[in-house]
């Protein structure tokens, strides 16, 4: 049986070797690199590769970048390979022809990793650039503007007069003049598109400003002619620990005496019971172990101490300096002007996106409080649950997607069948429990969460404790950008606009309707209200029904953008209270307030210390605490039967 | 509703009459029934539990779990005087607890990682600087947060007194600030539960963070184990710990009956009641609140102290503010405006907790489904505590007071003022 | 037959040390420490199932020593310090010769006292931030030198990676795992400026500015990669908000510590597809023993249930303690630790895991793409790293070295040759 497998082993290859063709024998010679491609090693396989001219070569590199060839490995061929069942399908590198098949064991699928895949992208470039498929030029340009190379810039500029699709052919131009500021030899040109990019704020412009501008730190006098970027101080422009790290890789040392170098030094000292004429029980402070130090320094026993001030002096001495890779002063000077220019634009912009994410986050916050702020308006109760139909709603669109496999579809039905259903769980909860517990609103908060403990059990024991998805349709996909620094994605559009549309539902039952009427009577005076004929009760269930069917409605735009679990809700109940009390009770234009606030000032704390949003969190749940000391009754105070 | 059904044609006692005129007031504490058979309860358990510990009937495990429940009562009492006693729902008493149990858990630490530093640092040449002890205590605490930096936080860490200290002083520092700016403010009522609950989250939100200082989110462990006493096992370092418990419950339950029996109570439970009336009466309410609202945080304190050693680890979850809510359900299950409600609902429903999650509850099988208690157990909690706070308001407290009335035919006057429930019911 | 009656009595009153000597008593006991309810569950749960399948398995061969192997499963219910408590129940009241639980490293603190105080014997199955080397627990997850170092090198050399984004949930976790990195990327040459950190806290939903914050980064020209510690259902948010911002893996990568297959099926992945993760394992990994494994679960548990790296780290070392308790011929802890030094079992991903004196394995580092059907395409794969316990890239913990049998102690500081502590100040 061995010896026939090294037969076959042997007679494999030679059969083979007799049949290939001008790209396997090419592959061949580097098979191992091809076989497992490093980013490092790869780049002169893919020179070769590419200089070889074959035309069949092209399909080769991209189908290698698909992942889509397999080495067999009785033989070490390259084929394309597609994997059917316990088999993958052969076919030939040079023309594609059907190859036979082989067992999935007895061959190796090739994974070069995204690093390599980028490497290969690039040098496919000069054979796609001009292609025929408008996606494969794409692809090209893709691959350009990810990794440039100089030698690009030929083929590229030859290119652009042949382009007939206009959008690609602004594309490509734009790469051009990327391209010419990185690598040009023509200082005009340079300036040129120097003077092009200063009105863009998109990343690669910027990126390219700053390739331009990269600098090399030197150590001590820089060499003459060199294009300084400027002169680091030590303390201000780079911390002085850093200083004296760079002095020390440069070769000038302070020679300074560690700690652990002094104790050595005493340890290996030490006569009998004393070092250096003490007695080495004295040696429990650090003043006493300097102390013995020096007295051992005196003796030319061990280096001296350098003195206190000889790092000072040493970093004065010793000038560091930033120096502009580029050598040409025209070219940085001009650059770093463009990019300050752009700079400010840039921070207008930043400052645009995050009102955009408070405005975004501010609407999610609405949504998720409304429902608690007209509930908490009309019957003065806290509803501990709310953060449960949320989550209500968001499982309810769930359970939906999994029936209508239609994304678009399945929101459109989710969407009022979530209000709906957290409408009905809203009104049974307002039956069984928050009725008999009026006028006693402490113990209405514990009853309902009690509810909310049990609900988000419940739905843990039927959804599982995993997050579960739902998924946004494809139109709801991908996000609106004014350019590279404002941009939002759409589900947050549309979220907004939802709120906006539930902002003018509410607004318009409340002043228009006779249910507005009755609700805001009963927010007002419920003594009063039912004294003039206004069942309470009624008006109190419709509210909570409202209510309820909002946050419901909540939980499905929530569970788009974010992760739908069991405890979602709480995530959002938190919030949804500092919304309310901030805002005022009972007003939906105090909750609007309300939300903003909380949604703006989340945002601001979070651009203050972009590191740690947590802290952001704690800050910002301090400082309504604070807040509330001065406007108890929140933003949009309303007179009514909470009013003590 | 059943509440008011049930205390409709009685009169109402203590808002409208003086506290001093009250029989049951003026009997001395130590022979109010309530307070003896507590105590004699609270005794037999302990000392039960000493006996059958010493003599291996009973494990250390489960030794500790009596001491830590009865720290749990202690703070469910306290919970019970602010929120039963005085009307304040704070869902932040569990936040004082962990402070407490900080506090201890530095020390502790601290001393026990200082032992192991001298140790070591005696096997080097030279005698060690306070420095090196330094460093190398914070490089053995701090290690596991990627620091070696002592925090300012731990400057007296070294120190049983100022830590013991802090156990108290700290929750009561928090509890002033925070009530002087509330209840100055007139926060009152859900506006004021919610607010603690905030603070509680930021509280936890902040330990959360390894740049507090505290350990982040693995907090401080380890504390089971005594600096220095290496040599004494587990199961007698436990029953120290349940004796200690029960001695702090013990005191703590007979401060509480006092300060709700005399004037002060009176006028505790006036605010409860009608805090507006309490005002124009002339009382300064704030101070009262105040006041209640500082002590039970220093009592809570002084219960986490005691209780995160023999949990042997404290950490930002446990201040969580579920934890607070927790410890109201359990007041509320127990009986609140009631001492030993408050008591017997902490034991009640952490033992049973332990006892449905620990898999001790056998698991129920329909046919079709089958109901396992490590999955449905919250489910039953949270029910019932809604069925209890719907149709039994006075909890389980509330059957003992049935029941003594039914055998002595006397009313114990510690519950919770009818007057004051029908007051909130007839209230517009 | 009398011997093990009296045992039983004497356990069940507690009162009796849960192994005197080094004889065996029938049945041998195996503790599952795992959270069946709370947060934890879901992760935790799989490993229970793992447990008792490989005990299940090894009955079937014939059990232990000639008895039969019992699982003795508890809920310490996601709250740390029951883990301590119910640990301190396994090994006093029910006597059981080994545990394998625990999940984070905050509930493996709680637990450690009790391990070390009553001489227990823990399998930790999770990857984890290192800085520890109990003499009672084996760590058969990774340590930061076995994913996340060779995770930033293969960003460094593989993809050119030059600027860095740490994003992390807020615990310790990825906060010492940072640290770690961060000393470890300046020592690599790149500067503090080039590198982002955020804390989030957990089920962080709101991802926008954050996300916008990375793709901020490649202003300046160069690549930018995300090393991402995010936990559990966090993730879901932040990947939809990426896939939204249409930050594809080809523009900035990101690689994951804590994302699985378990974690990728909340998830549509279609926008994910080229994202990464590093772990020791992935379900996708073309072995035999690996596919029969799978196959093994599957038939167990149901077709859509996935495979993790926590299972396999708990398959290495429950059969790596059968083979040591075999070889010592008892379960008494001090035999069976002795017997473990040096056993070597076989990887399921390829290659063998040896058990280190520092009580770390050597593991593989594997890479992995995510892919459409929420998979990962291995594009990686070291030899074994040795765990290493102490990190050698921050400076207090460099000096350290942990060799129980050699040295016989866990914190071995090496500058001063001394034992800095036998017992761990947890």
């Amino acid at each position: 049986m061995r010896i026939l497998l090294a037969l076959a082993l042997l007679v494999i290859p030679l059969s083979a070797l007799a049949q290939q063709g001008p790209v396997q024998t090419l592959l061949q010679t580097h098979a191992e690199d091809i076989a497992d491609p490093s980013r490092q090693t790869i780049q002169p396989v893919l020179d070769d590769l590419s200089a070889s001219g074959l035309p069949a070569m092209t399909e080769f590199l991209e189908a290698w970048a698909d992942k889509g060839v397999v080495r067999r490995d009785a033989d070490g061929l390259f084929f394309y390979g597609q994997r059917e069942g316990d088999v993958y399908v052969l076919r030939s590198v040079e023309d594609g022809a059907e190859a036979g098949e082989v067992g999935r064991r007895e061959a190796t699928e090739l994974k070069p990793n995204a690093g390599v895949r980028r490497l290969i992208g690039t040098a496919l470039v000069q054979f796609q650039l001009n292609d025929p498929d408008p996606a494969r030029r794409r692809a090209a340009l893709d691959a350009l503007s990810r990794n440039a190379t100089p030698d690009l810039l030929g083929p590229l500029r030859a290119s652009i007069e042949t382009e007939e699709n206009g959008a690609i052919r602004d594309r490509k131009e734009e790469l051009e003049r990327l391209i010419t500021l990185r690598f040009g030899e023509n200082q005009a040109a340079r300036l040129a598109a120097i003077d092009w990019l200063s009105d863009k704020v998109s990343l690669e412009g910027r990126a390219a400003l700053n390739n331009v501008l990269t600098t090399r730190t030197v150590v001590g006098p820089p060499e003459a002619g060199a294009n300084i970027a400027r002169v680091l101080v030590p303390g201000t422009d780079i911390s002085e620990p850093a200083a004296v790290a760079l002095l020390a890789e440069a070769g000038f040392e302070v020679a300074q005496v560690s700690r652990a170098d002094r104790d050595a030094a005493l340890i290996a000292a030490i006569e009998g019971e004393s070092v250096a004429g003490v007695a080495v029980a004295s040696l429990n402070t650090e003043d006493a172990r300097w102390a013995a130090y020096e007295t051992l320094a005196q003796a030319g026993a061990v280096p001296p101490r350098a003195a206190p001030d000889a790092v000072a002096r040493l970093l004065a001495e010793t000038p560091i300096t930033a120096v502009y890779d580029e050598p040409d002063p025209a070219i940085t000077t001009a650059a770093a002007a463009a990019l300050d220019e752009v700079g400010a634009r840039v921070a207008r912009a930043q400052a645009a996106d995050l009102t955009l994410d408070a405005l975004s986050l501010a609407s999610i916050y609405f949504l998720a409080a409304i429902g608690l702020a007209i509930t908490f308006g009309v019957m003065g109760v806290i509803n501990m649950a709310h953060g449960e139909f949320i989550m209500i709603g968001a499982y309810t669109g769930y359970v939906v997607q999994t029936i209508v496999p239609d994304y678009t579809v399945s929101l459109i039905i989710a969407l009022p069948l979530a209000f709906v259903v957290a409408a009905a769980a809203g009104v049974v909860l307002e039956r069984l429990v928050i009725r008999h517990l009026l006028h006693r609103p402490l113990e209405t908060l514990l009853a309902t969460f009690g509810i909310s403990v049990a609900l988000q059990q419940i739905f843990k024991n039927i959804f599982g404790t995993q997050a579960v998805p739902l998924t946004s349709p494809a139109w709801l996909a991908g996000a609106w950008s004014l350019n590279d620094v404002i941009g939002i994605s759409y589900i947050r559009i549309a979220i907004f606009v939802l709120a906006l549309g539930f902002l003018a539902l509410l607004v318009w039952i409340l002043r228009r309707t006779r249910l507005g009427l009755e609700v805001r009577a009963v927010t007002q005076n419920p003594g009063m209200a039912a004294s003039l004929g206004i069942d309470p009760d009624r008006v109190g269930m419709a509210t909570f029904a409202l209510g309820s069917g909002i946050a419901g409605v909540a939980g499905v735009a929530i569970g788009l953008f974010a992760q739908v679990t069991s405890e979602m809700g709480s995530g959002y109940i938190v919030q949804s209270f500092m919304t309310v009390v901030v805002g005022g009770v009972g007003s939906v234009f105090g909750t609007l307030v309300g939300a903003g606030m909380i949604g703006g000032l989340q945002k601001g704390i979070e651009w203050l210390n972009p590191s740690n949003t947590l802290a952001a969190q704690t800050y910002m749940i301090l400082f309504i605490i604070l807040f509330i000391q001065f406007r108890p009754r929140g933003i949009v105070a309303q007179k009514g039967r909470f009013v003590q | 509703m059943t509440d008011a059904t049930a205390s409709a044609g009685r009169p109402t006692r203590i808002t409208r009459g003086s506290p001093a005129d009250h029989p049951s007031i003026r009997r001395p504490l130590i022979r109010r029934p309530d307070v003896l058979i507590f105590l004699a309860i609270l005794a037999l358990v302990t000392i039960g539990a000493t006996v059958l510990a010493q003599t291996g009937h009973v494990s250390t495990s489960t030794v500790k779990l009596l001491g830590k429940t009865l720290c749990l009562c202690l703070a469910a009492l306290a919970m019970d005087l602010v929120w039963g006693y005085t009307g304040i729902l704070s869902l932040g008493h569990f936040a004082f607890f962990g402070i407490g149990g900080y506090a201890i858990g530095m020390w502790l630490m601290w001393d026990r990682t200082e032992l192991i530093v001298l140790d070591t640092l005696a096997r080097n040449p030279l005698p060690a600087t306070p420095l090196e002890v330094q460093e190398a205590i914070g490089s053995q605490i701090f290690g596991v947060v990627g620091s070696t930096e002592i925090p300012w936080l731990w400057a007296f860490a070294g120190s049983l007194p100022l830590q013991l200290a802090a156990a108290v002083l700290v929750p009561g520092i928090v509890a002033l600030i925070f009530g002087w700016l509330a209840f100055r403010s007139r926060v009152a009522g859900v506006y004021l539960s919610i607010l603690t609950q905030a603070g509680t989250l930021a509280l936890s939100l902040w330990l959360f963070q390894n740049d507090s200082g505290l350990r982040g989110n693995n907090g401080l462990s380890g504390l089971q184990n005594l600096p220095g006493l290496d040599h004494v096992p587990q199961s007698t370092i436990s029953l120290w710990f349940l004796w200690a418990s029960a001695l702090a419950l013990a005191g703590a339950y007979l401060l509480a009956a006092w300060t709700v029996a005399g004037r002060f109570g009176s006028v505790l439970r006036g605010i409860r009641d009608d805090e507006a009336r309490v005002r124009f009466l002339g009382y300064e309410v704030e101070h009262y609140k105040l006041a209640i609202f500082t002590g039970t945080a220093m009592a809570c304190g002084i219960a986490g102290a005691l209780y995160y050693p023999q949990a042997g680890i404290v950490n930002p979850a446990e201040i969580a503010p579920i934890a607070s809510i927790y410890l109201a359900v359990w007041v509320a299950i127990g009986g609140r405006g009631l001492l030993y409600g408050a008591v017997i609902g902490a034991a009640f429903v952490s033992l049973l907790s332990s006892w449905f999650t620990g898999g001790g509850a056998p698991d129920i099988d329909l046919g079709f489904y089958e109901i396992r208690w490590t999955d449905w157990w919250l489910v039953l909690l949270g029910l019932t505590f809604v069925l209890v706070t719907l149709f039994a308001p006075k909890g389980l407290g509330g059957l003992v007071d049935l029941w003594t009335e039914r055998r002595s035919r006397r009313t114990s006057d510690l519950g919770p003022d009818e007057g004051a429930l029908r007051a909130e019911e007839e209230r517009p | 037959m009398n011997r093990t009656s009296l045992t039983a009595i004497a356990l069940t009153l507690g009162a009796a040390p849960a192994f005197a000597d080094g004889h065996v008593s029938c049945p041998v006991k195996v503790g599952v420490l795992h959270s069946l309810s709370g947060t934890m569950a879901i992760s935790e749960t799989t490993l229970k199932d793992t447990v008792e399948m490989l005990v299940d398995i090894q009955n079937e061969k014939g059990g232990l020593l000639g008895c039969e192997i019992e699982a003795v499963v508890v809920d310490p219910a996601s709250d740390w310090p029951l883990f301590a408590e119910k640990a301190r129940e396994l090994i006093a009241d029910e006597g059981v010769d080994v545990i394998f639980g625990s999940w984070t490293s905050v509930s493996r603190k709680s637990t450690l006292p009790v391990l070390e105080e009553l001489n227990g014997l823990m399998f930790y199955p999770v990857q984890y931030e290192g800085e520890e080397s109990s003499k009672n627990v084996f760590y058969t997850g990774a340590a930061p030198n076995q994913q996340a170092i060779p995770a930033v090198d293969y960003f460094l050399e593989e993809l050119g990676v030059e600027r860095f984004a740490l994003l992390g949930t807020d615990y310790v976790y990825p906060r010492t795992t940072n640290q770690i990195l961060e000393a470890y990327l300046k020592s690599k040459g790149i500067a503090e400026e080039d590198i982002f950190v955020n804390y989030t806290p957990f089920s962080h939903s709101d991802w926008a500015t954050i996300v916008g914050d990375v793709v901020e980064m490649s202003e300046d020209g160069r690549q930018v990669g995300v090393i991402s510690t995010i936990n559990g259902d966090a993730n879901v948010g932040f990947y939809k908000e990426l896939a939204a911002a249409q930050v594809s893996a080809d523009d900035i990568p990101v690689v994951a510590f804590s994302v699985g297959e378990e974690e990728l099926s909340g998830l549509d992945t279609s926008d994910l597809v080229g994202h990464l993760a590093a772990w020791n394992y992935f379900q996708s990994a073309e072995t035999e023993a690996n596919e029969e494994f799978v196959a093994m679960w599957k038939d167990r548990m149901g077709e859509d249930r996935v495979t993790n790296d926590p299972m396999e780290a708990h398959y290495i070392g429950f059969n790596m303690w059968v083979n040591a308790v075999t070889e010592a011929g008892t379960t008494d802890v001090d035999a069976v630790r002795e017997a473990m030094y040096g056993q070597e079992f076989p990887n399921l991903t390829g290659g063998t895991a040896v058990m280190l004196p520092n009580h770390h394995l050597t593991k593989p580092v594997l890479i992995g793409e995510i892919t459409e059907d929420g998979q990962f395409d291995i594009v990686s794969q070291t030899e074994e790293v040795a765990g290493d316990a102490w990190t050698d890239h921050l400076p207090e913990s460099a000096k350290l070295t942990s060799d129980w049998p050699g040295l016989g102690c866990g914190m071995y500081n090496t500058e001063t040759e001394t034992c800095v502590q036998i017992q761990s100040n947890y």
